[in-house]
């Protein structure tokens, strides 16, 4: 047979079915008419031979459907065929059909958003070229910390130029700069950047040139626009490669302009916020002297093909011994002994850094969503099962007729399927509102590198998840139908109790299910809440009401005094004292929970124990009322005063962890420390107070030890973290801040400007769009198990109607009904819920690195979720109770 | 069973193959020269016929057109096509091999194995 031929049968018999049909109809005939005209030939009367003719022949449509079978269109046939059907089923039920709907468009679209999340953050490709050849490079002080710290300046040139492993080396630091010129002054976010880092990355500027090595030296003013300050800063104007824009107040002649997707530093990486401009490095020749201090730089490489994560790190370690050997020679020059001064270093994906930590949190989000759609499949195929249970006869009917039991269990699929694609359908309409609302809160640690859209990988994943979905909540009443002898429906007279045990199990195990999948969900949901609570209420050691904050950061050049900078940020502070509505001003080099430098420092006369031998400490240097302000108590001794000045015993105050950490048991007052290791040379400080113990980093993180010291005792900083404390509304006061910096200085840019409310509820989003979303999830299983606990019960308490009214006539009490129904719901409940404990038990611990101070046993919370099951359960338990209690035993003994 | 059914098939396939190898017939007519040849010998069931025309024609061994019927009557009228004489051919080789072949068997003598 030629496949023409075939193409040609199949085409026109798909595309001219009906005239086949009815070719077919005639065929038949004619050959059972003429068969008849033969036997009547024969003598016998007409009406005789064609009943003998049809008995000749056979079964008409049995051979009907074997002629299409074939013509092998038969099973795309049936398919219409049992589509159409089942559109006519979901037609005559609205009701069934709409919840059904709705139910899994609410799980579909709900995991689609959260896919395409997962699938823009965990699972696309970062933005740059080649980027699994890219890794960071860390260097590791072992003396100080098992942590690895990011790069001290001057190494970048060394890594480049002792490794064997990388293709190219690149660095930056994270800036910032004040923007200048025609329009108001501003801060920008830049990257001072080595000249190649962009072809470390593989990336091309949209427009002009990267640097060149020369102008990574320092003193170059060159600068590169990211696309976004292009088009806000200088509307996207075509002529502006050779313009130039003031930073720090010097012009910078612009050479480039990255594209638009290119979004760099990534968070993850140090500082990760997205540049608005790129300089080049350019080191100072004090920042090159700055041997093994400052570890500030990001390091990327780009592994040359096929080196593997071994390998570096084995070069690395080479590579730290080279950079030692330097800082040694470097300390041998300067007289100052390095002592037991260890350095290594290690390298890791750039990938891990950046998604590494959102890791668990989305791929819990995804598991919780899935466990969404779990329970909404269950509850599909209870009211499929159940809906199946009034379709015996329509079955029984179709058995008799010929239908073949795998043509019944294809027509549940084909049910299923149809459900499961209108309600995917639904779910993909819901997701784009799902996603968009989804991104709009989405904290600002997940990186958006891609735009988080529902592209083809989410379709896919949600066509596959639909599939499945409808082959899960299909299978089981298809395979129930398939299986169940329907005979005695048909000999029943109508609506009789043949549901059967087996039945009857199966739904009460989809209940089971339901209610042990949602008390999982809401645990989990539980635990997080009462973490986000355990870090609502942790003190942070600030008061945060009617505080106000801005950074100032003073242009280098103009600014190159100290005498300059100090009567600077005085002038300023009295200024901001002096107006009405500010209780107190002050300053600091760094804020509450913003994060800070670690310091490493020497008591005397401590003895550090073995291990990690440098004492390490947040220090901030404050101006004016800083602790004041910010409601740091006062424990010990006294606050700076304006007594405390260069030429005074220099003094420090310490926070109470560290105070108890070196000084138990003594009186810190008059303890001395220094900066820097045993060795070093740096001055004494003499502790004159202890304060409170402040978050630096997030809520949840331990507390570090911090110190305080007055700016007068140092070389003035130039930037600074305003703080002023206000009576009222704290958003109010950052025009007095204006008014006061720029009656000082018009031109200074003001950034960051916020309440330490607003920075409170900053650190805790990512904590509240985690929840939010648990909970929603929580919410919705919780809904879902009462409707199929409630579903299951009345129909149960319809299909008993009879059995009750037996019960009745015969004495029973109408609570006694009511107890029965309510009873079975409970019982069946009740084994969800302890199956669900157990597999929370079970489960939790995978929560554990998003909790807080919360085990993952809580008792608590588990028993929360625990009775608020069974109320749902009394609840969703109660409706069908009391109809059962209701039934009126007459009517129910005569309906039969 | 299935053998049966599946050896029973091929040959009605081979049957209608050769009836239409005489000339264009319709169904009936093929059942009726099938039992004029084998002088009442095959008892056919007519109804199975017809997948079976339908399974040649799918095929591309025989083609079908509408005519009129010796009793004036709109009949459908199949044709043997090139493809289905060779396929005739074939099936008719194969299976005057494996009569031989099965005959052969079955008229072993004891003192010739």
């Amino acid at each position: 047979m030629t496949l023409w031929s075939r193409i040609r049968s199949w085409a026109r018999t798909t595309l001219r079915r009906s005239r086949m049909e009815s070719e077919m109809d005639a065929e038949l005939r004619f050959h059972i008419e003429t068969r008849a005209e033969d036997l009547m030939r024969g003598g016998v009367s007409l009406e005789e031979a064609m009943r003998r003719a049809r008995i000749e022949f056979g079964g008409v449509e049995r051979v009907k459907e074997e002629s299409r079978e074939a013509r092998s269109v038969h099973v795309f046939d049936e398919l219409i065929q049992d589509l159409r059907y089942g559109a006519r089923v979901f037609r005559k039920s609205p009701g069934f059909t709409a919840v059904a709907v709705l139910t899994l468009a609410l799980g579909m679209g709900a995991n689609t958003a959260i896919f395409s999340v997962v699938n823009a953050v965990l699972l696309s490709p970062l933005p740059y070229s080649n980027p699994d050849r890219l890794v960071l490079v860390k260097e590791v002080l072992p003396n100080a910390s098992p942590d690895p710290f990011n790069v001290s300046g001057p190494d970048i040139v060394e890594i480049k130029k002792l490794n064997h492993v990388f293709e190219d080396v690149g660095g930056f630091r994270v800036w910032t700069y004040e923007l200048s010129g025609k329009s108001e002054p501003q801060r920008v976010t830049a990257d001072r950047i080595s000249s190649n880092l962009f072809d470390v990355l593989g990336l091309q500027p949209l427009a002009g040139r990267v640097f060149s090595p020369q102008e990574e030296q320092f003193g170059h003013q060159v600068v590169i626009l990211s696309y976004g300050l292009w088009q806000r800063q200088f509307g996207g104007r075509q002529d502006i490669l050779g313009q130039t824009v003031n930073l720090d107040r010097k012009p910078y002649a612009i050479v480039g302009v990255m594209p638009r997707s290119f979004v760099f530093p990534l968070p993850g990486m140090l500082q990760g916020v997205a540049a608005d401009v790129w300089v080049p490095l350019g080191l100072s020749k004090e920042e090159l002297a700055d041997f093994g201090d400052n570890f500030s730089y990001t390091v990327v490489g780009r592994l040359r093909p096929g080196i593997q994560q071994g390998q570096v790190n084995a070069d690395l370690q080479l590579v730290a011994q080279g950079v030692l050997d330097i800082y040694k020679q470097w300390a041998r020059d300067a007289n100052m002994p390095l002592g037991d001064f260890r350095l290594g270093m290690v390298s890791m994906p750039l990938r891990d850094e950046v998604t590494g930590p959102l890791k668990p949190m989305l791929l819990m989000l995804l598991g919780a969503v899935g466990f969404v759609l779990l329970i909404a499949c269950v509850n599909v195929a209870n009211l499929l099962m159940m809906r199946s249970l009034g379709r015996q006869k329509e079955m029984a009917v179709r058995l008799a007729m010929g239908a073949g039991r795998f043509r019944l269990l294809r027509q549940f699929l084909v049910e299923g399927m149809l459900l499961a694609f209108l309600g995917g359908g639904l779910g993909l309409a819901l997701a784009v509102w799902f996603k968009d609302a989804l991104v709009a809160r989405m904290p600002a640690n997940i990186p958006q590198f891609h735009a988080i859209e529902l592209d083809w990988i989410v379709l896919v994943f949600s066509f596959l998840l639909v599939t499945l979905a409808g082959l899960a909540f299909s299978a089981l009443p298809a395979l129930w139908a398939s299986r169940t002898d329907f005979g005695p429906s048909l000999q029943e007279s109508g609506r009789g109790n043949s549901q059967g045990p087996d039945h009857r199990r199966v739904r009460a195990t989809f209940v089971i299910v339901e209610v042990a999948l949602s008390v999982m969900l809401l645990v989990g949901a539980g635990l997080l809440v009462r973490s986000f609570q355990r870090v609502l209420s942790t003190n942070p050691g600030f008061r945060s009401e009617h505080v106000l904050t801005a950074s100032i950061d003073l242009p280098p050049d103009e600014y190159s005094q100290d005498e300059r900078v100090a009567s600077f940020y005085k002038q300023l502070m009295d200024k901001l004292r002096q107006t009405p509505g500010i209780a107190a001003a002050g300053g600091s080099t760094d804020l509450p929970l913003l994060g800070g430098w670690t310091h490493a420092f020497t008591v005397e006369g401590y003895q550090a124990p073995p291990g990690p031998e440098l004492s390490l400490c947040n220090h901030s240097v404050i101006y004016g009322d800083y602790l004041q302000t910010m409601g740091i108590p006062l424990l010990r001794g006294r606050y700076f005063t304006e007594l405390d000045g260069p030429k005074s015993t220099h003094v420090l105050i310490v926070s109470e962890s560290l105070a108890k950490k070196y000084w138990l048991g003594q009186d810190p007052l008059g303890k001395r420390l220094k900066w820097g290791p045993p060795e070093s040379t740096d001055p004494w400080l003499t502790v004159v107070g202890v304060v409170g113990d402040v978050k630096q980093g997030l809520l949840e993180t331990a507390t570090d030890a911090h110190t305080y010291e007055p700016y007068v005792q140092l070389g003035a900083p130039l930037s600074l973290r305003v703080a002023v404390r206000g009576l009222g509304d704290a958003g109010a006061l950052a025009a007095d801040i204006r008014v006061a910096t720029w009656s000082l200085d018009r031109q200074l840019a003001l950034g960051s400007i916020r309440t330490m409310d607003q920075v409170i509820s900053r650190s805790t989003e990512g904590r509240r769009f985690v929840l939010s979303l648990v909970g929603s999830f929580g919410a919705l299983a919780l809904l879902l198990a009462g409707v199929g606990i409630y579903a299951v019960l009345a129909y149960s308490v319809t299909r008993r109607t009879h059995e009750l009214g037996v019960r009745m006539a015969l004495g029973a009490r109408r609570g006694d009904v009511f107890g029965v129904v309510l009873g079975q719901g409970l019982r069946v409940s009740m084994i969800g819920i302890v199956i669900g404990v157990v597999g929370a038990l079970g489960l939790t611990r995978f929560l554990q690195s998003l909790l807080y101070e919360v085990q993952p046993t809580d008792p608590p919370t588990f028993l929360v979720v625990l009775l608020l099951l069974v109320s749902v359960s009394v609840a969703a338990s109660y409706l069908p109770a009391r109809r059962a209690m209701r039934v009126d035993p007459m009517v129910a003994l005569r309906y039969e | 069973m299935d053998k049966q059914l599946d050896l029973l098939q091929g040959t009605l396939d081979m049957l209608i193959l050769k009836a239409v190898s005489l000339g264009p017939l319709h169904g009936y007519g093929i059942l009726l020269r099938i039992q004029q040849i084998s002088k009442d010998r095959l008892e056919i069931q007519q109804g199975s016929l017809y997948p079976a025309l339908y399974r040649l024609e799918h095929q591309g061994w025989i083609a079908s057109e509408w005519g009129e019927s010796e009793n004036n009557r709109r009949a459908k009228y199949y044709r043997l096509t090139a493809a289905g004489k060779r396929r005739l051919l074939a099936e008719a080789e194969n299976w005057n091999r494996m009569a031989d072949v099965i005959a052969g068997i079955l008229g072993t003598k004891p003192e010739e194995v």
